[in-house]
């Protein structure tokens, strides 16, 4: 049997597994919904693009929330990462901020930004934030001087450091740490729309438990689940960029 | 003879910890100066301080020119492929066009031509060696300054860059300073040999060797050179 197969293989004995504990009565009535239950809601949900709507809305706030968290982290990691000085200074901070659950920020993100998208892509920041900044900071750190010294003598400025050695020296690690942070920050949105917001598939599987609608609800981890492998496959492909190559394959 | 580099009482400490004392000597335009020590003598140490890459805790070091430091291994840029490194060894007044010629010919020169899109990971060791000598000679500065260059490499791939090292050197002749623990390669490649003592570095013999180069074993001289440094080294 071909290998891609044996993914699709897993999840047929999944679906009959459920599906055959659901007709013999596993459950109590109410509580797991059956596989057609659940592909009539996604029927209805596609039908009506309310499913489309919410994930448009939940990748929206992940896309902010994301790309502000990244463009602020990498200068800091670096940072941190060159300077002794700043890395005393700020470390310690950074450890424990990355220690505090994303959740528990909810409180504030409400306080702060009020209802609706803000305060949803603020949690993704601090999600995502704390971490970039860590595994930049280590990376850069990393760096061999040998790099730096070759530079010296080719007379580099600290704009041609920074770009033609730091950051492509760093570069594959850094890849590996945002396919990292994608998936925390997908993760996250969930939780931020269960309690901020009312769109998003986070909203979509809270308002359906309301309404004790378990297929729905089913029918949105689904969702969730396909588009976190979505998210990893496509930062999955960064790793196989030929000029980052060297980073992986020893 | 101009001298390039010099020597005076140089003595360099990590901490509390005397690495190098006073070393004095120069070395003349184009000449070919290794130092030979045993291991942790502090011979990288020496050569970062002649790079400028460290400065000296006491004593003075007078540089003419700019240097260009070959290392044991791993100098070459990962993320660039060969063609790419070499391109950025090249000195700055070469523009446009010609870059690209000059790469093409210190491809050729180092026998790389058929790997110009390889990334260092890609090639042999010896190779990998050969972009990194590209890189610093295609700079065009004054001293090259080599760090055990061959000393990761296998016998065969040693000799051969040792040959190759000395037929490009005759025809671009630069000044180099070459640090090695391997007595042999001081003998077969030095103008002048200088023999360091372990920690703190200090002189311990300079042997001339006036022959031409590359020198065989067989060669007048040579078997007693390599004596001498034995000796010198306590290792007879």
């Amino acid at each position: 049997m071909p290998r891609f197969l044996f993914p699709i293989a897993t999840g047929l004995v999944i679906l009959t597994t459920w599906w055959a504990a659901h007709a013999l009565g596993a459950f109590p009535i109410g509580t797991v919904p059956s596989p057609p239950e659940v592909a009539a809601a996604f029927g209805e949900e596609l039908r009506s693009f309310r499913l489309i709507d919410d994930t448009i809305a939940s990748l929206y706030r992940v896309a902010w929330g994301f790309i502000t968290a990244v463009v602020t982290a990498v200068p800091l990691g670096l940072a941190i990462g060159r300077f002794a000085g700043t890395r005393a200074a700020l470390m310690p901070w950074i450890n424990f901020f990355r220690s505090l659950s994303p959740i528990a920020w909810i409180p504030f993100a409400i306080i702060w930004f009020g209802i609706g998208d803000p305060p949803a892509i603020f949690i993704i920041f601090v999600a995502t934030f704390f971490q970039v900044v860590l595994a930049t900071a280590a990376a850069s750190a990393a760096v061999p001087k040998i790099y730096y010294r070759v530079a010296q003598d080719m007379r580099f400025d600290s704009k041609q450091i920074l770009f033609r050695i730091t950051l492509p020296a760093i570069l594959p690690q850094l890849v590996i740490a945002l396919r990292v942070a994608i998936g925390v920050a997908w993760m996250v949105v969930v939780a931020a729309e269960m309690i901020a917001v009312r769109s998003g598939l986070g909203f979509l599987i809270v308002d359906a438990r309301n309404g004790l609608r378990m297929d729905l609800v089913v029918c949105g981890m689904i969702t969730i689940g396909a588009i976190g492998i979505g998210l990893d496959a496509l930062f999955a492909r960064l790793t196989k960029i030929r000029s980052l190559a060297w980073g992986f394959e020893r | 003879m101009t001298a390039i580099l010099e020597l005076h009482a140089v003595g360099f400490d990590y901490g509390k910890n005397r690495v190098i004392d006073q070393l004095d000597f120069s070395v003349g335009k184009h000449e070919l100066v290794v130092c030979v020590g045993p291991s942790g003598c502090g011979k990288s140490t020496l050569l970062a301080l002649l790079a400028g890459h460290l400065e000296p805790t006491r004593g003075k070091i007078e540089r003419r020119g700019q240097s260009r430091t070959i290392y044991q291994d791993g100098g070459t840029f990962p993320w660039l492929t060969v063609r790419d490194n070499i391109e950025n060894g090249l000195p700055r007044t070469i523009v446009g066009d010609a870059r690209m010629t000059k790469v093409d010919e210190w491809l050729e020169i180092m026998r790389l031509k058929e790997f110009p899109d390889h990334y260092p990971h890609q090639l042999s060791g010896g190779m990998r060696q050969r972009v990194e000598i590209a890189r610093a000679l295609a700079a065009e500065t004054d001293v090259l300054l080599m760090d055990e260059p061959f000393s990761a490499l296998d016998y065969q791939s040693r000799n051969r860059m040792r040959k190759e090292l000395v037929a490009t050197l005759a025809e671009r002749p630069r000044t180099v300073v070459f640090v090695t623990h391997d007595i042999e390669e001081a003998v077969q490649l030095g103008d002048r040999v200088v023999v360091l003592g372990s920690r703190p570095a200090n002189i311990r013999r300079v042997l001339d060797l006036p022959t031409t180069r590359p020198r065989l074993p067989a060669n007048p001289g040579v078997a007693e050179a390599e004596q001498a440094i034995m000796d010198e080294l306590g290792l007879s």
